[in-house]
């Protein structure tokens, strides 16, 4: 067969394997078939291919398995002896090992059908020996039938062999050729092995090579087996030979019995068997092998793990298992090299990791049900509030802390005598020594002392010799500076021992002198000192050995540095003797050989110096150093023979009865028994519960013995006690505060110590008796000096721990509601659970930690930290707990996350519908990438990053840029913070149902019918209000109603107009207008009535849109008309947070229209009228839209802000009537103009958070506000009633706390020192000069927030609140009686005010204008009183009216004045949130005049920008006229220096018009003063020859708060 | 960078026993999901029905999704809840059903389940209201072995959703 057959067949057999057992039978027929046809098996390789042809060889040799056993030979074998085909994972062993035999017999068939080709092809074998009995049999077995089998087959065979035989035969002569001789017949081989032999050693022979084959495999099989059964074959031919011619003689009538034999069925004993089992077999034993077989002889075991190495965990091995295992290493292995020390098997540590890699299958009925769990949920109604519960994420928070207060003891009280005093000083000195006896250094350090010693002296024996010197040497150095040391601490402890006994010594002597001479005892304290014989002689001896021994030492110390120093001393001895020698040597050189060259001489210059001789050191002086010791001993240490003195505390003393004692003493008595003592628990800030109150026991101990159990959903942050002491029935004074430190995580009930935190408080107490009081000098002596000042303290013995749940399971909070991902993942590996230490956070620190400390890393103590370190280092803690569900995610995305993050349109997409400003209100975005402009972003992306960078540029002010940051970043906190609740609705937010109409609204419809259409008083009637979110822009309007103004300045005759009577032509209005406008009776003779003084109109300007009414004649015009303006909102936004945010303002300008006569030519007057219309400025008023947004509506009068110097004009002094407190002056100086503003369509105006806040306030005050503002606002609901607010990080907080004397600056003080009114007119002026900046705007829609006054100070911005709690705050310093007044006001709404009493009337102050009014002021803007706050109260209005005018100021009429803090509430002295004192900076005057600079340099391009087709010519004399003036007004504050500027101005700008004004305005940007500027519409003017000045001036204020000036003026040249 | 456009509506519910009916409905989507406009998330008004048995609640949705893959293609979970006469709230059905995966508008009806219990539960839901819930949400729309669930058939929901589905066919998706 050729190599390609031989392959062709492997495939076959590959291909044949899996059939075999099913098809055998089948198969086996087939084969014999063909075999019955004579086929030879040797065919072409194309036969071979296919399955049937080759089924035959293979076959075959399966039933004649003996016979090939004999033909193969090794010979021939060899070439075509298969390797084994390496098998199929999905084959069994089972069904290798039956492949194998299989490709043996196969192997075995092969060779002996090729041998039958060669020797036997005339005769093939015929097949049919078997019975059919036998072939089933085969089938059953299949191809690899058992010994056992095959034997019963044998003697079935032999049974009936001889008919078999016969009948064979008979064919055999029929039909096919004999079989040679010398060749034996399949059938020959089988019978071979039934036959003629006794079965016993066949057996054995048998079952040893099925042995062999199973251990040895095929080859051995093969090797072995021939020569021994060539020979049986040979026997068994004889005998074959002699059958056949037998039978052949006998014929075919033998009968059966002639050829059976019958033998009893073979039987093995089973013990036989046993028996033979076990000569064959070894077992090993299961029993445990003793240490000692496994160990080698005389070697005990040694156990690393308690030397202290760390040997890791050794895999879990089941014992049985490692018993078998060690025997039979003992058997087969037998040199032990198994064996660790210990006796076991070595291993290497456990390779198990620590944690599972692959997520942990839980048991299987448990976890589906834990996912499919349901729970009973009742039906709950939806409660809105702990929806929005901030920082109540975990619902089943449950945990427990619990608190145990066993006592407190007072180390100082103020009631303590002086005894008291001494005996805790004694106490807390015994308690002291108690403690360092106990650890009983000095003792420690002697016996260490005496150790070392020992080691030197056992080091400095020459023992043993195997150790170098060197080591040894160094050791001993390493003792010696150790000794040193040790000596040192020694004394110093010895030193404290015996100071301390003194110290206790001398206070006891203290005290007792104390006690006899104030002849009572008050403690009971005694103190018993205990001598101690000691051996007198020992003793005495001990001390001086020791003595000796510290002198030797240090000898030696002193004779060792004396060598080391001598050593130096001989080397620059030596140094200083080499350098002599050079020296003298030189010269001697010098003098021998002058003819030297010079450069040498220079060369050897250096070495000049001299080094100075060497002063050999002292050796030390014996008998120095020993008085030295001997000194130092007496001072530290016990004199030998001394007794040891042991004192003993006690409290055996009696103390004086009541009754013995001196008045004061008992008064003493007295006072403790009244004090009582409590605490109360603060649980992060909050009071959760207090102890009972215990009254003060004699010895100043309190016991409390309380536990309380807090139910937290919270971490901790801060626990506290409050120990609060109360005296007789008085109200509770708090002591102190003990801030308790949270406990570990592993502290748990029941485990926690009772530790001791100690307390103190800073209160001063003086007492009338005995006692010493806290904090006051006392002394000991008669004469007092030596004084003491001793405060209040003492020691709180408690225990803080977690609670243990119902199943054992500690209530501790997880250390943050954030990271519970990594910390259940942490839990999971086992080192942390096992340290247990709470402080995981950070693991690079704790491996860091671990590598500094050089923790050693074999100590098994270690072994889970530095698998815990391994697990951080190596970044591996992170563990998958999840199983991944779409893990072809990478395989199937169409794009990577990179590619759809840089997609332009989504993130616009996306940054819209976050609603990010820039993009909010982007409307279409487009399609493609690529029509998105790349600078969309930009100004996105330059915000985020500029977010932290100060930009100056808009606002020139470093400072305010800072501030105006700051307030940003307020807004933004506050706003996410708030997000949540905004979100928060009610119905009526979503619907708006129409009231479905009652009886009485019918009925009023009805009177409607019959009302008048057009009505002589029309009443506004209310509108309905329009939610903002239909809106679109043009939809909204603003409707300005302009109804009358009273005292407009009238214009006066320009004196100009006397002293230059050379004018060359007046014009037209000038003739009209020259009327002085003094209008007292006496001037108003020179004009005839009926003048036109003034002819003002108003101008309505909004966003940049302008309406003007008409004009109207005289000072008390009437117009009574509507303005409309239209209003835009902001980006198109019309929602509620947007509208609040709008802060643009409306400016109501009043204007005098003048008409110039421009005719040039008197001839042309007749025919025509050239006139020109001027209009001068003569104030504004200015609303801010945010408040026409919030009160919907604006009705009243105003007041009209004119400036201070209005040239050219004058108030018309009318008959008025006497409003002020101030009769002197008259306060009718202003202009008021009636309006009505107002919104259409109206608007609903956002509606402030409902929503509580956190507050650090006492829980019984908050419930009492809360009861006070329920019982007002049942009263009066309209009033508004004040009395918690919300400070700038969102707290409540009570209003008085913000209410404290502080100081204004010191700069305005001294501005008036004999004037108290007008510095407190200065002081108001301060305050108003601070920027107005509305909450509701910068916080929109949230609430409104009160900063503190310093925090106020330093934004510089605030609203009414802000000003007018500053204002109080430094009247109250002043010391006016100054009260808050929260009321409504025109035109800001609810506001605040401030009221002052002065010395017989009230007087209500602006704090953001500064002015002031008298309580009967009819124009005082402050409309309603609702609520009245000093500093220690709160009164609300229960008047009938709320009007000023019409009610009473007085506080202390409880019939008027509902007051917070009552009889039944009394004030508990709240501590104010202000701060002591207001610290002001002055303000840097170069930067203001930098600023003003640049101001005026900003206003004059403005000014130019808004005449783009005028030249504009600036006129710089009249600018620095104007600088210079502006000082002045600021010094004057803008009053009576009208007159005086007139006739200056005149003077210097004789032959020019000049008409302008100068403002002043409270400085926060720039953009402010430029729309003012712009309102004033000075730029207006557009006369060819028009000039234009303009001035600023800066004053600076402390605090950066800067008054602003700017004087604009237009000149217009007349000839 | 396939985009998805969800625009449609929950319009009601039928077969439920109880009245007042409101829907709770979330949508959930594969990591691959971006969600680029609209809410993750609702629940409609509480809807009584005076003629018939259908709870009208014509809830909008509209949801704006980019996405690099297609795992996770977007599921539509809901909760049926009912209101009592006390104003109380109780489960009537879980509910599920994927978002079309294909354009155009889309008519689904959802059947919904809810929680048996114990037989003690059902007798108080019965009694007193109220009834087992889920304690996990996720079970709605994730695979575990729910055989142990023994759940009641609640209502059905209905719903219509149209899809816009863009540059699916770039990535070789057809659609």
């Amino acid at each position: 067969m050729n190599p390609k057959e031989e392959k062709v067949k492997i495939i076959a057999e590959e291909f044949t394997e899996n059939e075999e057992d099913a098809a055998v039978g089948r198969r086996k027929k087939k084969v014999q078939r063909q075999q019955r046809k004579k086929q030879p098996p040797t065919a072409g390789p194309e036969e071979m291919v296919s399955e049937t042809p080759h089924l035959g060889p293979q076959q075959e040799p399966g039933q004649e398995e003996p016979k090939t056993h004999l033909l193969s030979t090794t010979a021939r074998r060899g070439p075509r002896s298969l390797p084994p085909i390496p098998s199929a994972s999905r084959t069994g062993f089972a069904e290798f090992s039956m492949r194998e035999r299989m490709r043996e017999k196969l192997q075995a068939a092969r060779s002996k059908a090729e041998s039958a080709l060669l020797q036997e092809i005339p005769t093939p074998r015929p097949r049919r020996l078997r019975s059919p009995s036998e072939r089933e049999s085969e089938t059953e077995f299949g191809t690899e039938p058992g010994k056992e089998v095959r034997r019963t087959q044998q003697d079935d065979d032999s049974q009936n062999y001889s008919k078999v035989k016969f009948r064979d035969s008979g064919r055999k002569i029929k039909s096919k050729p004999q079989v040679p001789p010398g060749f034996p017949s399949p059938e020959e081989a089988y019978n071979f092995f039934t036959f003629n032999f006794d079965p016993e050693p066949e057996e054995e022979r048998s079952e040893e090579e099925k042995a062999g084959a199973k251990t040895r495999g095929g080859a051995d099989q093969e090797a072995g087996a021939p020569g021994q059964q060539v020979n049986t074959t040979a026997d068994e031919e004889e005998l074959l030979d002699g059958r056949e011619a037998e039978d052949l003689l006998l014929g075919l009538e033998h009968m059966a019995d002639d050829f059976v034999a019958i033998r009893p069925a073979e039987y093995e004993s089973v013990h036989h068997w046993l028996q033979k089992e076990k000569e064959m077999l070894f077992v090993p034993s299961r029993l445990t092998v003793p240490t000692y077989k496994k160990l080698p002889e005389n070697v005990q075991p040694r156990f690393l793990e308690d030397e202290g190495l760390y040997i890791g965990a050794r895999p879990e091995v089941a014992r049985t298992t490692g018993n078998i295992m060690e025997n039979r290493l003992l058997v087969q292995e037998p040199e032990r090299g198994w064996f660790g020390d210990d006796g076991r098997i070595l291993a290497l540590p456990s390779p198990i990791k620590p944690f599972p890699s692959r997520p942990p299958v839980l048991p299987r009925g448990q976890s589906t049900a834990a996912e499919l769990e349901t729970l009973y949920k009742k039906a709950v109604k939806y409660v809105h509030r702990s929806q929005h519960m901030i920082g109540s994420g975990d619902p089943s928070g449950n945990f427990q802390v619990d608190i145990d207060i066993s006592g407190l003891i007072f180390t100082h009280h103020p009631c303590f005598s002086r005894e008291h005093v001494l005996a805790a000083k004694l106490a807390q000195l015994y308690d002291q020594y108690l403690a360092r006896h106990q650890r009983n250094k000095a003792k420690f350090l002697t016996d260490k002392l005496h150790a070392l010693r020992n080691a030197v002296q056992t080091g400095l024996n020459p023992e043993k010799p195997q150790q170098s010197l060197e080591t040894t040497q160094k050791t001993i150095k390493e003792y010696k500076a150790e000794i040193w040391q040790t000596r040192r601490l020694r004394d110093a402890e010895q030193e404290k021992d015996r100071t301390l006994l003194k110290t206790i010594i001398k206070v006891w002597k203290e005290m007792k002198s104390l006690r006899e001479f104030q002849r009572f005892t008050n403690t009971p304290l005694k103190l018993v000192l205990r001598k101690e014989k000691v051996d007198q002689k020992a003793d005495e001896e001990a001390f001086e050995a020791e003595i000796q021994a510290e002198i030797s030492e240090l000898l030696e110390e002193h004779r060792e540095e004396y060598e080391q120093k001598m050593e130096e001393y001989r080397a620059a001895h030596q140094q200083w003797k080499a350098w002599k020698r050079a020296q003298r040597a030189r010269k001697k050189k010098k003098k021998h050989a002058t003819e030297e060259p010079p450069d040498e001489e220079t060369e050897e210059a250096p070495p000049e110096e001299d080094p100075g001789k060497p002063v050999p050191p002292e050796p030390t002086d014996r008998a120095v150093l020993e008085q030295q010791v001997r000194e130092r001993a007496a001072q530290s240490r016990r004199r030998p023979g001394e007794p040891t003195l042991v004192p003993e505390l006690s409290l055996a003393g009696s103390v004086t009865p009541n009754d013995q004692c001196p008045r004061v003493e008992v008064l003493r008595r007295e006072d403790v028994r009244r004090r009582s003592v409590y605490l109360k628990v603060l649980f992060n800030n909050k009071e959760v519960s207090r102890t009972v109150s215990r009254q003060l026991g004699a010895d100043f101990r309190v016991h409390f013995g309380q536990i309380f159990n807090l139910q937290i959903f919270n971490w901790p942050e801060s626990l506290t006690l409050q120990v609060y002491e109360t005296v007789g029935h008085s109200s509770a004074t708090l002591l102190a505060e003990v801030f308790l430190p949270i406990p570990e995580t592993t502290v748990v009930t029941g485990r926690a110590p009772i530790e001791e935190v100690e307390f103190s408080s800073n209160q001063h107490v003086t007492l009338d008796h005995e006692g010493v009081g806290s904090g006051v000098p006392f002394s000991f002596e008669a004469d007092g000096s030596n004084q003491l000042i001793l405060m209040t303290s003492g020691k709180v013995s408690h225990s803080v721990a977690w609670a243990i749940g119902e199943n054992g399971i500690p209530l501790i909070p997880p250390l943050s509601q954030q990271n519970i991902g990594f910390r259940s993942a942490l839990k999971r590996a086992d080192a942390i659970s096992s340290i247990g230490t709470s402080g995981l956070a950070d693991m690079k620190k704790l491996a860091k930690w671990a590598t500094e400390s050089k923790l050693d890393p074999n100590d098994p103590n270690n072994a889970p930290l530095m698998q815990l370190i391994s697990v951080a280092t190596s970044g591996e803690s992170y563990v998958p707990d999840f199983f991944r569900l779409e893990q072809l995610q990478q395989e199937f995305n169409f794009v990577s996350d990179e590619e759809l993050n840089r997609s332009k349109r989504f993130r616009l997409l996306q940054l819209r519908n976050q609603e990010v400003p820039e993009f909010r209100n982007y409307k279409q975005i487009p399609v493609y990438d690529r029509e998105i402009m790349e600078k969309v972003f930009q100004d996105y992306e330059k915000r985020l990053r500029d977010r932290n960078v100060i930009e100056t540029k808009d606002h020139i002010d470093t400072h305010r840029a800072t501030v105006a940051k700051y307030l940003q970043q307020v807004r933004e906190s506050v706003i996410n913070r708030f997000l949540i609740a905004k979100h928060h609705f009610l119905l009526t937010d979503l619907v708006v149902e129409e009231e479905v109409p009652n009886i009485s609204i019918l009925g009023l419809s009805l009177f409607k019918l019959a009302e008048q259409k057009r009505p002589l008083r029309p009443r506004r009637k209310g509108r309905k209000k329009v939610t903002a979110q239909s809106l679109s822009d043009g939809d909204v309007k603003l409707l300005v109603n302009i109804i009358r103004a009273y005292d407009i300045p009238v214009r006066t005759p320009t004196p100009s107009k006397f002293q230059q009577p050379s004018r060359s032509s007046r014009t037209f209005v000038e003739k009209h207008a020259a009327s002085p406008s003094t209008h007292s009776p006496t001037h108003s003779a020179d004009y005839p009535l009926g003048q036109v003084l003034v002819r003002p109109f108003v101008e309505v300007s909004f966003q940049r849109t302008i309406c003007h009414t008409t004009t109207a004649e005289g000072p008390n015009p009437s117009w009574n008309e509507e303005l409309e303006l239209p209003f835009r909102a902001p980006n198109g936004d019309y929602s509620t947070a947007s509208l609040q945010s709008v802060k643009d303002d409306v400016f109501i300008n009043i204007f005098d229209e003048v008409l110039y006569d421009v005719l040039e030519d008197d001839r042309e007057r007749g025919r025509g009228i050239h006139t020109r219309i001027e209009r001068h400025w003569l104030g504004c008023v200015k609303i801010p839209f945010s408040t026409i947004y919030f009160q919907s509506r604006i009705d009243g009068t105003f007041k009209i802000d004119i400036p201070p110097v209005l040239l050219g004009y004058s108030k018309e002094r009318s008959m008025m009537i006497e409003r002020g407190f101030d009769s002197v002056r008259s306060l009718s100086e202003g202009s008021y103009i009636t309006l009505f503003i107002t919104m259409e369509p109206q608007l609903v105006p956002g509606e402030s958070v409902r929503e509580k806040f956190d507050s650090q306030e006492d829980e019984k005050l908050l419930q009492a506000t809360e009861k006070f503002q329920a019982e007002c606002a049942l009263k009066f609901p309209n009033r508004q009633c004040l009395t918690t607010v919300i400070d700038i990080s969102g707290k409540t907080v009570f209003i008085t706390r913000y209410l404290r004397p502080l100081n204004p600056p010191e700069e305005l003080l001294t501005v008036y020192p004999s004037n108290p009114q007008a510095t407190a007119e200065l002081v108001a002026r301060y305050v108003s000069l601070i920027p107005f900046l509305p909450d509701t705007v910068s916080f929109a829609g949230i609430c409104d927030l009160w900063s503190t006054s310093d925090q106020f100070l330093d934004l510089l911005a605030g609203d009414e609140e802000e000003h007018a709690v500053l204002l109080c705050n430094y009247f109250l310093s002043l010391g006016k009686k100054a009260w808050l007044v929260m009321g409504s006001a025109i035109p800001e709404g609810p506001t605040a005010y401030v009221l002052t009493w002065e010395q017989n009337h009230y007087l209500i102050w602006n704090p953001c204008s500064g002015h002031f009014y008298g309580q009967f002021d009819t124009f005082c803007p402050l409309k309603s009183v609702g609520c009245l706050i000093g500093p220690d109260n709160v009164w609300f209005n229960i008047q009938q009216y709320d009007s000023p005018l019409r009610i009473n100021f007085d506080v202390t009429k409880p019939k008027l004045w509902k007051s917070f803090f009552s009889r039944s509430l009394p004030y508990p002295g709240l501590s104010s949130v202000q701060p002591e004192e207001l610290i002001y900076q002055c303000t840097d005057k170069a930067a203001a005049a930098e600023l003003q600079d640049r101001i005026e340099k900003i206003l004059k391009e403005k000014i130019m920008d808004w005449r783009p087709r005028h030249l504009t010519r600036w006129n710089r004399y009249c600018t620095s006229t104007l600088r210079h003036f502006l000082p002045l007004l600021e010094r004057s504050q803008g009053e009576d220096v009208e007159d005086d500027h007139r006739a200056e101005l005149l003077k210097q700008l004789g032959d020019y018009r000049f008409s302008g004004f100068p403002l002043h305005m409270a400085y926060s940007e720039v953009k402010p003063l430029i729309e003012a500027v712009y309102s004033t519409g000075v730029h207006n003017i557009d006369v060819p020859n028009v000039e234009f000045a303009l001035a600023v001036y800066i004053h600076p204020y402390p605090k950066n708060v800067l008054s602003v000036w700017i004087y604009v003026a237009s000149l217009i040249r007349s000839r | 960078m396939a985009e998805v456009h969800v625009i449609g509506q929950i319009m009601g519910a039928t077969g439920f026993s109880e009245s007042s009916l409101f829907c709770k409905w979330g949508i959930h989507t594969g990591a691959a999901w971006k969600l680029l406009s609209g809410v993750r998330e609702g629940q409609t008004q509480v809807d009584t029905p005076q003629v018939g048995d259908m709870a009208y609640w014509s809830h909008p949705i509209d949801l704006h999704f980019a996405t690099k893959g297609l795992q996770g293609w977007p599921r539509l979970h809901l909760q049926v809840w009912s209101q009592d006469g006390f104003g109380r709230c109780q489960l009537e059905g879980y509910g599920f059903c994927h978002v079309p995966s294909s354009p155009g508008t889309h008519q689904l009806q959802c059947p919904t389940w809810r929680p048996l219990g114990s037989w003690r539960e059902q007798l108080a839901r019965v009694f007193v209201g109220g009834g087992p819930q889920l304690l996990h949400g996720d079970t709605i729309y994730s695979g575990a072995d729910r055989y142990r669930l023994h759940t009641a058939a609640g209502g059905t929901v209905h719903l219509e959703l149209g899809l816009l589905l863009r540059h699916f066919d770039r990535y070789g998706v057809e659609c």
